[in-house]
């Protein structure tokens, strides 16, 4: 290893404190404090990023301190394994481009008052994921965890006037902080076995009995699950990510999401030793169920951020769907198949980040053209902005999993470790495959069909409000990151074994796994031993242009003649078009019991009750999980609550009489065991 | 060959009751319990012929005259007579309801393969089958509402046996079966007469309303 | 793996020629067939190429309000479905591009096809096409599942998803008859009903607002675009029926590149696509069209019945 990726974690760490420390001085100066706090984010992600690659190119992992502390014998360590440097590509890739698109935003979205909070607070959520991927002992991994979550916080809070704002904020901090608690408990159960909180250590430890297992995997689930936005934990994303400034909320999309991803993996999946094939069927189910669930809740969505983040709840869970498969082939003894689930899994990290980021980037950008998150007032907005339209489709594609993108490539690898999965177990357990597969094909679907509708509704026809009207383009430093997304996109579409074949360290790295040769080439992709199919995109991706340019010239002709679109004898006003809620109406109805919609209807009669003066149409669906599940658990809390009020008298000699007793009974059962 | 036939009848057997599942009206629902019955009367002649035990032709020739024949015959006149021709909305709807027949269909193979005669393969898949049928006519009972879907359920339930009874037990003596095919006619007499009652007494064959006779 | 780039592209081409030249002819057979049931005269045979003929010529008409996106969708439909005939093999027992991928890909570039016209729809303005966006989505969608766990049942039991492979695999073993095949054939035709837009799932004979599907999504197109959709979905239809055809009794297909064989085999697939086009014409003319939220009933049985083509084969 050479000398600069030795102290490369160390030196962009440094860097993001700097660019804190200097974002603060210059609070008062908002435009050198935007450059400065994008421009050193930047540098520090390229340069982990950097030191990520070498470690992958290497196959192996660097260590190191951050921390060093001689007299108390405090010291946080770092290492970078090949998991971890994934990870930090896929943060690296995506937070680049984020950097330079917040110099422009940031000025028109946050008050300049608030530039340096969020130029700072960016800079520090980024440092504290950062740290939260190498941390390699259980006390930086929490506390890099616990900063995490509060400058996240504090980001979703950045408009503490409005009250959603700050309700957002708050159900965040509820949620993650019950995450933590799951947390902090698995760490100490697990280090007090294992008389360490190294995580080496920790992960040597055997012997521990199945019941024990079982609890330390459910709490390691639901700490990271709720960080990853999986149904049932789900309920603090849709909220918190449209209350952010875009480039943060595009950033707990790609990024945030992926450390609970990267605990569910590190902790989870190959913490625990060989994992149960009870562990791997119930990843598997809430896989399937976020991903159905998160799909077909974006599809009623009408407030374009929030569409989007239900969208990453549904990816995290094809996420997860991979993984739970690895898991399952890996208690099966599986190693190939398991590498294969694993290396989809994986590769879909990447590409979501890839694609959600471009679709955030470019919501942004809407947003900021129109002043509003809702669909239904946009419309026409591709003639206005063209770049962003294109830049838009490019992802819209991509997320719904149509070849020749990015999203194609890794749900085309689960397909495989789904298929691969039936074949190679026996027994009843081996439906869930077909059924995870038919869930899988059911989630794309309905996901290209979300995003024919977002970008329908939002950049075709007319346009619906006046301020769609007036919109603009960004300017080129918002643009040229969604070209590079976008570019990516393709790219990774096109050669997805180059994303593949980097991958091939991490999964060797991983215990219990057999890398399977996977890539044919950059631009080809098998699976392995015992392989269904391999596909080359790019040749298909001859064949189409091919077709498409002979298309395209054979039926070009000289004249063109433009009429207005027959509207039934009345004239087209943005008022005939079809909105988002009627775009999505049939599929409400079909899925009706798990929507539960409501509507009302208001007429206001005129002369006659057959032509009203004005309807008013309101829907809504129900919130389930927010109804059923949370609403008995937070009446619960609140009636724990008021019951322990009696413990509280409010006279200190109670109080300290508490401590007394507490004292006696510590010291007598202590004081009992030799 | 032999295998695949029997196989593939019971399939088709196992569909017929998918598609009663599936589709209200109380004719096709009945047509298709007539097609379930001739393929029983397949099995039965295959097993007759390829086994060479020939009362089982007698077994076929029965199920065709009165399964296939009469009953569907009796039925469909009771439905002219009655004149209600759709089964009205289920308790659980038609998608839903499919479903939770597939995973009825999953606990009938499951169960199969702890039975003895199970190791073979045509047995296997006839007892998965017989099963799946068995709870899937117990579901349909479960489920709908008008007493001509229940009889059919029943029906279908009391073909699942007969299945079993033909395909992999060696046969039951030839006078219990000649007892219950005579059991199944009268049944379907009783019953046909007493949805005519339901329907003349309540104006619909809705056996939810029989709730109001209690007190 | 590319045996040799100058006889692929050959090969390629004149591949998803003869599929583009086959393809309106199915449409006017089943056309046809269908009014002589009614009793009817029916179009000539070669009508089909007329109609194209015809509207090849015309003068393309746009909407004041539609963009780029507009003239790319049926363009990207078009190559998409002239893309995915290379996938698939047709007389013989390999594709010209199977290197490229199986079943997935097939799967993915139709959906392509489809994601490009439905965008497409929208963008002049009008509510027709908009209802029909969101109507053939909402189908497609919903046929999704049950269209993979049907061709799951076969890629499993041949234990392959490349299209070639798994031909050449059928035609060595010979056809097993295994009942699962007939249930996932079944299932898989409901689908290819649906996906095609056939009563009594859609109707691609009526223009009337509140019932059509596919019509009212490309309503407003003319000329050479609606050439290119029409031609287009004959051949999707072409594709999806040979699919059926080649993935359940391959009999007769070309194994080498005699004459005699290429004969046989271009007889056999002629014979079986007919004999698919009478299924198809008689489901059209005995059912009526469903309505749009019968439609799921109909595709829940579909997938139950994929279902049990892999739980009989397989548990």
């Amino acid at each position: 290893m050479t000398g600069w990726v030795a102290i490369g974690v160390p030196a962009a760490l440094t860097i993001r404190l700097i660019t804190v420390a200097a974002t603060a001085l210059l609070a008062g100066r908002p435009r050198p404090c935007r450059w400065i706090a994008s421009g050193g984010s930047a540098l520090a992600s390229a340069l982990s990023a950097m030191v990520a690659l070498q470690v992958i190119a290497a196959g192996r992992s660097i260590e190191g301190f951050l921390f060093l502390h001689g007299a108390s014998g405090i010291a946080f360590g770092y290492t970078v394994t090949p998991l971890s440097a994934w990870f930090l590509i896929v943060l690296g890739i995506v937070a680049v481009p984020v950097a330079l698109y917040s110099v422009p935003y940031l000025a028109h979205a946050v008050a300049p008052s608030r530039t340096a909070l969020a130029g700072a607070g960016f800079n520090v959520l980024l440092g504290s994921v950062e740290a939260v991927f190498v941390a390699n002992e259980a006390v930086a991994f929490l506390c890099a965890w616990e900063v995490m979550t509060l400058s996240t916080a504090a980001l979703v809070a950045l408009e503490h006037e409005q009250r959603s704002s700050r309700q957002a904020a708050y159900l965040y901090l509820v949620m993650s902080h019950v995450g933590a608690g799951c947390l902090l408990a698995a760490f100490l159960i697990l280090g007090s076995h294992a008389g360490s909180l190294s995580f080496p250590v920790m992960f040597a430890v055997t012997g521990l009995s199945g019941s024990l297992r079982d609890t330390l995997f459910v709490l390691f689930l639901v700490g990271f699950g709720v960080k990853a936005g999986l149904i049932p934990f789900h309920i603090w994303l849709p909220e918190a990510h449209p209350a952010a400034p875009t480039n943060v909320s595009t950033l707990m999309s790609a990024v945030l999401i992926t450390t609970g991803i990267y605990g569910l993996y590190r902790f989870c999946a190959f913490g625990l030793g060989v994992p149960d094939q009870a562990w791997a069927l119930g990843l598997m189910g809430l896989g399937m169920l976020s991903a159905l669930l998160g799909v077909l809740y974006a599809l009623a969505q009408t407030d374009l951020k929030r569409l989007l983040a239900y969208s990453t709840i549904e990816n995290s869970g094809i996420i997860v769907l991979g993984l739970g498969a690895g898991m399952m082939a890996r208690a099966h003894g599986h190693s190939t198949l398991a590498s294969v689930a694993v290396a989809a899994s994986l590769l879909h990290v990447l590409n979501h980040a890839v694609f959600k980021g471009l679709l955030f980037l470019g919501a942004g950008s809407v947003v900021m053209a129109n002043g509003t998150r809702n669909i239904e007032h946009y419309g026409g907005l591709l003639r206005r902005m063209p770049w962003t339209g294109l830049f838009f489709i490019a992802g819209a594609m991509a997320i719904s999993g149509l070849p020749l993108l990015n999203g194609f490539p890794s749900e085309w690898l689960t397909f495989q470790a789904l298929l691969m999965g039936f074949t190679s177990t026996a027994g009843v357990v081996r439906l869930n495959f077909p059924l995870a597969g038919a869930a899988l094909a059911l989630t794309t679907a309905l996901s290209a069909v979300c995003f024919v509708r977002a970008f329908g509704i939002t950049f075709l026809a007319l346009p619906r409000s006046p301020q769609a009207a007036r919109a603009h383009e960004s300017p080129l430093l918002m643009l040229l990151p969604q070209a590079w997304l976008a570019l990516l996109c393709v790219g990774l579409g096109l050669f997805p074994g180059v994303a593949l074949g980097a991958l091939e360290g991490v999964i060797a790295s991983l215990p219990g796994l057999q890398s399977a040769p996977m890539t044919a080439g950059p631009g080809g992709m098998s699976s392995g031993i015992g392989s269904f199919d391999a596909v080359i995109p790019g040749l298909l991706g001859v064949a189409a242009l091919t077709a498409f340019l002979a298309t395209f010239l054979a039926t070009r002709r000289g004249v063109v003649r433009r009429v207005s679109t027959w509207a039934c004898g009345g004239t087209l006003t943005p008022q005939t078009e079809y909105t988002a809620t009627a775009f999505s109406k049939p599929l409400l109805m079909i899925f009706t019991s798990i929507y539960r919609p409501r509507r009302e209807v208001d007429a206001l009669a005129g002369a006659s009750p057959y032509f009203p003066q004005e309807v008013r149409y309101r829907a809504e669906i129900e919130p389930t999980f927010e109804r059923y599940v949370y609403a008995p658990l937070v009446r619960l809390v609140l009636r724990a609550a008021s019951g322990m009020r009696v413990l509280q008298a409010g006279s200190l000699h109670t109080y300290l009489a508490y401590v007394l007793v507490l004292a006696v009974i510590l010291l007598m059962w202590l004081g009992g065991t030799p | 060959m032999t295998g695949n036939i029997l196989i593939l009848c019971a399939a088709g057997m196992l569909v017929s009751a998918y598609l009663m599942v599936g589709q209200k009206a109380l004719f096709t629902a009945i047509r298709l319990y007539g097609v379930q019955s001739f393929l029983l009367a397949v099995v039965a002649t295959t097993i007759a012929i390829s086994e060479s035990r020939p009362e089982l032709f007698v077994t076929a020739a029965l199920t065709v005259v009165l399964k296939v024949v009469l009953i569907p015959w009796f039925l469909m006149r009771t439905v002219d007579r009655i004149g209600i021709h759709r089964e009205i909305e289920p308790f659980l709807n038609v998608p839903a309801s499919l479903l939770v027949c597939l995973g009825l269909t999953v606990v009938g193979y499951r169960v199969s393969t702890g039975f003895q005669a199970g190791d073979r393969d045509v047995s296997h898949h006839l007892i998965g089958v017989a099963l799946s049928l068995l709870l899937i006519g117990m579901f349909l009972m479960v489920t709908r509402k008008k007493a001509i879907t229940q009889i059919l359920a029943l029906l279908t339930v009391e073909n699942s046996v007969f299945l079993v009874a033909v395909g992999v037990t060696t046969g039951m003596p030839f006078v219990v079966e000649l007892g219950i095919s005579f059991d199944v006619i009268l049944a379907v007499l009783v019953l046909g007469i007493l949805v005519g009652r339901i329907v003349d007494r309540f104006e619909s064959m809705d056996v939810s309303r029989l709730s109001k006779l209690k007190g | 793996m590319i045996p040799d780039p100058l006889f692929t592209t050959a090969w390629a081409l004149l591949h998803a020629g003869g599929m583009l030249a086959a393809a309106p002819l199915l449409k006017t057979v089943i056309k046809k067939m269908k009014a002589r049931l009614q009793n009817r005269q029916g179009p000539p045979l070669l009508q089909g190429y007329y109609d194209l003929a015809k509207l090849l010529q015309k003068e393309p008409v746009r909407s004041e309000t539609a963009s780029w996106v507009f003239v790319a969708g049926p363009r990207v439909y078009f190559a998409a479905a002239v893309a995915a005939t290379t996938l698939v093999p047709v007389l013989f027992a390999s594709a010209p591009l199977e290197a490229a991928g199986g079943i997935l890909l097939l799967v993915g570039t139709l959906a392509l096809g489809r994601f490009a016209l439905a965008t497409a729809a929208l963008d002049t303005g009008s509510p027709f096409g908009g209802m029909g966006a969101s109507r053939d989505m909402t189908i497609a969608a919903l046929a999704e599942p049950a269209l993979m766990l049907g061709l799951f049942a076969s890629a499993l039991a041949a234990g392959t998803m490349n299209l070639g492979v798994l031909v050449r695999g059928l035609v060595e073993r010979g056809p097993a008859w295994h009942p699962s095949d007939l249930l996932a054939f079944a299932g898989l035709f409901v689908i290819v009903i649906a996906e095609t837009g056939r009563i009594p799932v859609d109707n691609p004979a009526t223009h009337l607002e509140l019932t059509m599907i596919h019509e009212a999504m490309v309503l407003e197109y003319s000329g050479p675009d609606l050439a290119l959709v029409e031609w287009a979905s004959a051949v999707k239809e072409l594709l999806y029926l040979t699919l059926l055809v080649n993935l359940f009794m391959p009999i007769g297909i070309a194994t080498s590149v005699e004459a005699g064989a290429v004969l046989t085999s271009l007889l056999a697939w002629g014979g079986k696509i007919f004999v698919l086009a009478v299924a198809v014409t008689v489901a059209e003319s005995t059912n009526a069209k469903l309505r749009l939220f019968r439609v799921p009933e109909l595709l829940s049985v579909s997938l139950g019945l994929a279902f049990l083509a892999l739980a009989i084969r397989f548990l």
